[in-house]
């Protein structure tokens, strides 16, 4: 690291002077202008704010990944935890203790020194505050130091995934002490990460190098994350060359850009699944033979390639097939009859109106909602799709006041985080308000069990479950879409859909 | 200083009844009411007029008889037959979903006219009796009812629209109550306008002189005679009202999808429009020849029910 720093020193001269000079290059959007060394990533949506700790929202850790660390952070390539601020870590014989060495030579974009105390500020501030991480801590009895360079973590039951409970994504991130005092994080930001934040409005967030990052200074001088919400005109700013970067490819576009030299596009199989949700408080949907006719009436091939054109794959389960824990489970063969049977059974009257909750932040949600209507139509169930703006949709559904909603979960690693907070009963994403004693006993083994195979049976049974009792109707995998410049270098594109900037070089 | 409800005395009581032509026979000052047929036969004689009344009489018809004209339900998904260019079986194509875009297009036609005339519906009976008590009482009637109005007006159209939509959630029904409540001070303007100058009118003085009731110089003399300019209104209105309907779904308030409305299928179309134009450019001109037809419709009605325009139609005709 300190061979580095020298070169990091002139890269930082470098900066000041292109800050200085490159000022008006920035506002006209010319990609290739002179001598900026600017990446400009278009993205779908604003973060709603900038609290690692508090945001669920994607837009948010689109900008924070490159921001903040973590203690570890998933490798690129298999998503197993790898060190980051954390550089080792070792368990007690009995899997209740875990010690932490800290990187000594990790300073905050303040200035400040990183030490333990500030992971066990971090930590501490997700648990007592109850933020919404605070689940992946349901395990974890005490987080202290041991000098400044050890963290140690007391579990009260052995946790198999505690790397993943704070690694998987920058919602774990470590802030310095007292940040939440000091600064207001909703729209400030203090990280450790390669890029520190320079503003943020409602156009764009801009991001610049931080020149003493730990791991060397990024080769870029800055990224500019622009909202661009319309598919289309993201690809097109892309072509002209107005961004370098983006994620927002429209669907349709894949196979007619694939070879096409204007742009450079990957595809690989994500981690996220996409699913239909029917509000247990709700008759008929309370009931398991209606939620059962649903998915029989339900044809997911048709809804994957209607919204994903051949860029997803149809799932019954929540975990994609590339997984190690992918459980090849699919009961829900389209039936029209039998789901007509079992409304009968049931004894519901047709046609029964659902009202289906979508939103246009994610279009997939719409035109998905137009194909499950149409399927649905046939055993006499009447959809009334409800397009809402997500904060509306977020509301109502923290409210409960829906039929059913259809959405995705995006970025899970691990099978706890596949189906614990949104089947446990009483789960902290439980919103349907699934409940069934069996599953509870499964979870719980499942985030304790510590060897693989084992885990891997335990949570196949769950899923089992909560397939057939039909908690989450699940519908497919889509695969992660992204495209940039040709030239551009040193991106990775990545299964968890982390976008990280660090070591990519313009062309 | 508004709200005399006399003229002086001495004003002029003939040279009123030059178009109105005053029926002979002493018994009544009652004008006869605009006359209907010679209304419709100016309205015939202009040809840009007619033929826009004709074609809206199609696509009424259409709305009507959607189900039978068009080939294919709305709704039918065919995700294997997606993005077919305009053909035999599919003469506008199908859509992302695989759609039927003709019959879309079809049964879009009731979808916007409903919400059309629904909206000018409400905004044509309630704006209609705000301004006609406005113009006719004045004074403080008038005071508060039109500064009301003009608190409406001070929000931008579609601006109001989307709040009430807001307020309100989104879908068709909610959409023309929008769109009502938006138009509502329009048409209390122009009707306050036209009473302003038909109170005054001398048949309306005798009326009143000779003990008629509020209610039957309302009814019987003012609305009537400060009509044109109304309809004019509404058929104007209509067209931006269709307008107002497709830009309020194009954004995801108005009709939700799956329903066949024209500015959601604008909307949705519009991705789609460097791989398969048809699937915006055909909801397209159906918006674009509804509002063209409504307001050459509009210009017509406002030639023919100008009293001096008509003159010199009828006229010229000769």
């Amino acid at each position: 690291m300190r061979a580095t720093r020298p070169l990091a020193l002139a890269a930082a001269g470098a900066l000041t002077l292109t800050a200085c000079g490159g000022g008006d290059s920035v506002d006209t959007g010319g990609g290739d202008g002179g001598g900026d060394n600017t990446l400009v990533a278009a993205v779908s949506a604003q973060p709603d704010q900038l609290d690692p700790h508090v945001t669920t929202a994607y837009a948010s850790f689109q900008v924070l990944e490159n921001v903040y660390d973590t203690l570890v952070v998933p490798d690129p390539e298999d998503l197993t935890m790898q060190p980051s601020l954390a550089t080792e870590w070792e368990t007690s014989e009995d899997d209740l203790e875990w010690r932490f060495t800290l990187r000594d030579d990790v300073t905050f974009h303040d200035g400040s020194e990183f030490d333990s105390a500030d992971v066990v500020y971090s930590y501490n501030r997700i648990i007592d505050e109850e933020l919404s991480n605070s689940f992946r801590f349901q395990n974890v009895e005490s987080v202290e130091a041991d000098g400044p360079d050890t963290v140690v973590i007391r579990l009260t039951q052995p946790t198999p995934n505690l790397l993943e409970r704070i690694g998987s994504f920058k919602g774990m991130a470590i802030l310095p002490e007292n940040a939440a005092e000091d600064l207001d994080l909703t729209t400030e930001a203090n990280g450790t990460g390669p890029f520190q934040l320079e503003s943020s409005d409602a156009s764009s967030t801009v991001l610049t190098a931080y020149e003493d990052y730990w791991d060397g200074a990024p080769s870029i001088d800055g990224v500019e994350f622009r909202y661009i919400t319309e598919p289309a005109a993201a690809l097109t700013a892309l072509q002209n060359g107005e961004v370098q970067w983006t994620d927002n490819v429209p669907p349709q576009q894949i196979e007619s850009l694939d070879g096409d030299d204007s742009v450079e596009l990957e595809t690989t199989a994500s981690v996220d699944y996409w699913y239909m949700s029917m509000n247990y408080a709700r008759p008929p949907f309370d009931n398991r033979d209606v939620r059962r006719a649903i998915s029989f009436a339900i044809d997911r091939e048709e809804v994957a390639e209607a919204a994903w054109f051949g860029a997803a794959e149809a799932n019954q389960t929540a975990i994609p097939e590339d997984s190690f824990f992918y459980y090849d489970y699919a009961p829900f063969e389209r039936d029209p009859e039998q789901a007509r049977q079992l409304l009968a059974q049931a004894g519901v009257a047709t046609p029964l109106t659902m009202g289906l909750m979508v939103t246009d932040e994610y279009p997939e949600t719409v035109t998905a909602a137009q194909v499950i209507a149409s399927q649905l139509a046939e055993v006499g169930i009447t959809v009334e799709i409800e397009t809402l703006d997500f904060a509306t949709w977020l509301d109502r559904q923290g409210a409960g006041d829906y039929d059913a909603f259809y959405l995705g979960w995006l970025g899970n690693l691990d099978p706890a985080a596949f189906y614990q907070e949104q089947h446990q009963t009483d789960g902290p994403n439980n919103y349907q308000g699934y409940s069934n004693p069996q599953v509870d006993q499964l979870l719980l083994e499942g985030s304790t069990e510590t060897d693989d195979e084992a885990r891997k049976e335990i949570y196949d049974q769950a899923a089992q479950i909560i397939v057939d009792d039909v908690s989450y109707l699940y519908l497919y995998n889509p695969d992660v879409v992204q495209a940039w410049a040709p030239g551009l270098s040193g991106y990775q594109i990545r299964a968890d859909k982390a976008i990280n900037f660090e070591n990519v070089e313009l062309p | 200083m508004t709200g005399q409800p006399l003229p002086p005395p001495d004003a002029p009581v003939a040279g009123q009844g030059d178009a109105k032509g005053t029926s002979p026979g002493p018994t009544t000052l009652r004008p006869v009411r605009p006359r209907w047929r010679e209304t419709l036969g100016l309205l015939a004689r202009n040809p840009t007029a007619a033929t826009a009344t004709l074609v809206l009489i199609g696509i009424i018809l259409m709305s009507v008889f959607d189900e039978t004209l068009a080939p294919q339900g709305p709704n039918e998904i065919d995700v294997a037959d997606r993005l077919q260019s305009p053909s035999w079986s599919h003469p506008f194509g199908t859509d992302d979903l695989g759609r039927d875009i003709l019959s879309r297009v079809i049964l879009g036609a009731g979808v916007s006219l409903r919400v059309g005339f629904l909206a000018v519906g409400i905004a044509l009976v309630i704006g209609t009796l705000i301004g006609l008590l406005a113009g006719f009482y004045g004074r403080w009637v008038d005071d508060v009812l039109m500064r009301i109005m003009d608190m409406f007006f001070a929000f931008p159209a579609v601006l109001l629209a989307i709040a009430i939509l807001a307020v309100r959630g989104p879908g068709s029904g909610n959409t023309a109550l929008a769109i009502g409540i938006v138009y509502i001070p329009i048409f209390a303007r122009v009707t306050r306008a036209s009473v302003l100058g038909v109170r005054e009118e001398v048949y309306v003085r005798a009326s009143r002189s000779v003990g008629a009731s509020d209610l039957r110089l309302l009814t019987r003399h003012v609305l009537p005679n400060a009509a044109p300019p109304i309809i004019v209104q509404t058929s104007i209105s209509l067209a931006f009202a269709v307008l107002a309907e497709a830009a309020l779904s194009f954004l995801g308030l108005g009709t939700q999808p799956p329903s066949p409305s024209w500015g959601l299928m604008l909307a949705e179309g519009r991705g789609f429009i460097d791989l398969a134009w048809w699937l915006a450019f055909f909801p397209g001109m159906a918006i674009f020849l509804t509002v063209l037809c409504f307001n050459l419709l509009g210009d017509g009605l406002r030639d023919v029910l100008d009293p001096k325009q008509r003159t010199l139609m009828a006229g010229g005709g000769r």
